[in-house]
């Protein structure tokens, strides 16, 4: 058995929803998010060297982000949706007992965190969902650690306001 | 109407300052309606995107496309000069019974037959060990001495496991720690086998039932009882040196 493809898989799989959550979230489409982490997980085998586990993750996410900018960047996506886009983003399919409650309110999010530029909403991904430490962040997104503790303040106020002026589906 | 010190109030927030700026941020708060605002304000946020179903989970087809991407791909560069053929990925339970179509047949049925409690158990002892060398917590108590790790297993569980060193046989006494596995106690020995590390979960027996042993992920597991202790082997080495090191530890109990 080949041990370090063993271990390769085992950490990486180990990510693979954060892996996937971010590339979603700032790819704002589920075919392309499944593009990205391929790619990103090939990438990620072909400079595995002597990566030490506990720092995984944040190396990982820094190769999946990377992926997106490439990927989006050829597109031209990387800026913020308008209003538009946004409200036709697909929306991933599972849904707990209220679907159609579930999936607006997950429309009406998509839409909301869709429209913060890319660096805001990566920083908030990260951050609520991930639950990365600050120093974490930095690595992911190659920011200092002060500029992501001020783009994540930013990004908490903008989603905010965003949410207050009704955008997005306009749910009360 | 931003303060300017809600950059502080959000680092406040994620625990992310040193003590004194800690208690200076909260006095500021304290006193500042914008801040307040702001604390309220992110709470909210938070609650939005850590509601269940918004961090979407990989799809199953795209963690098997990756393993299938990763099957063709040529070793990492610098070390892996070897190109292998990687075996099938994924939940593969099956018995230490080799490899080949045959091995993967029976794992398959294994799987469909053993109580689903018993390969989520499985499941969850492997997925315990992987995390703790994910996160180098592999010990809590350092000793390759068993006068030392058995008595720190004392008031940390509610049995005695049984702590042997088998450095002769090539499996030295690590250490050890306590994994809580699906929400129970349970005592871990860890072991060195060369470069490898073996896990050894102890439990009462009649706390749960055993666990399916099996393959996953390049990880083997095995499960058996040995008066009213249950125990299970998880590590990477291979499976003939599992069984060995199983084999040792039984001769130690009987």
């Amino acid at each position: 058995m080949d041990d370090r493809r063993v271990r390769f898989e085992t950490l990486a799989l180990a990510h693979l929803d954060a892996a996937y959550n971010l590339a979603r979230w700032l790819s704002r489409s589920p075919a392309d998010a499944d593009d990205i982490v391929q790619e990103a997980m090939l990438r990620a085998w072909r400079a595995f060297g002597n990566v030490r586990t506990e720092t995984i993750k944040p190396w990982l996410l820094a190769i999946v982000r990377n992926c997106c900018r490439d990927h989006l960047g050829r597109r031209a996506q990387w800026q913020p949706l308008d209003d538009a886009q946004a409200q036709a983003l697909p929306s991933d399919a599972p849904s707990p007992e209220d679907e159609a409650a579930w999936r607006a309110e997950r429309a009406r999010l998509d839409g909301m965190l869709g429209r913060l530029p890319a660096e805001f909403r990566e920083v908030l991904v990260l951050r609520e969902m991930e639950d990365m430490s600050y120093r974490e962040i930095a690595e992911v997104t190659g920011a200092p650690i002060g500029t992501v503790m001020s783009r994540l303040a930013r990004a908490r106020t903008l989603l905010k306001e965003h949410w207050n002026s009704g955008g997005g589906h306009g749910l009360p | 109407m931003d303060c300017p010190r809600q950059v502080q109030t959000s680092a406040f927030i994620d625990g992310e300052l040193d003590e004194h700026a800690s208690r200076e941020a909260e006095r500021h708060i304290a006193g500042c309606a914008d801040c307040q605002a702001f604390v309220a304000a992110a709470a909210d946020v938070s609650e939005r995107l850590r509601a269940p179903g918004v961090r979407v989970a990989a799809p199953a087809v795209l963690r098997s496309a990756v393993q299938r991407g990763l099957a063709v791909e040529p070793a990492a560069g610098g070390a892996g000069k070897r190109r292998r053929r990687w075996a099938p990925g994924g939940f593969v339970w099956g018995a230490f019974s080799g490899i080949g179509a045959s091995a993967m047949a029976a794992g398959v049925a294994l799987l469909l037959l053993a109580p689903p409690s018993a390969a989520s158990f499985a499941n969850a002892i492997t997925d315990a060990h992987v995390h703790a060398l994910m996160d180098g917590r592999v010990m809590q108590v350092v000793s390759t001495s068993h006068h030392t790790v058995k008595p720190w297993f004392a008031g940390r569980t509610p049995f005695s496991p049984p702590v042997a060193d088998f450095a002769a046989q090539g499996f030295a006494l690590a250490g050890g720690r306590v994994d809580t596995v699906q929400g129970e106690r349970t005592a871990v020995i860890a072991y060195r086998h060369g470069a490898h590390e073996i896990d050894l979960y102890v439990w009462p027996a009649a706390d749960r039932a055993q666990p399916a042993g099996g393959d996953r992920l390049g990880y083997h597991l095995l499960a058996w009882r040995s008066g009213d202790l249950a125990f299970a082997a998880v590590s990477d080495v291979a499976p003939d040196e599992l069984k060995r090191f199983a084999g040792l530890v039984r001769s130690e109990r009987e």
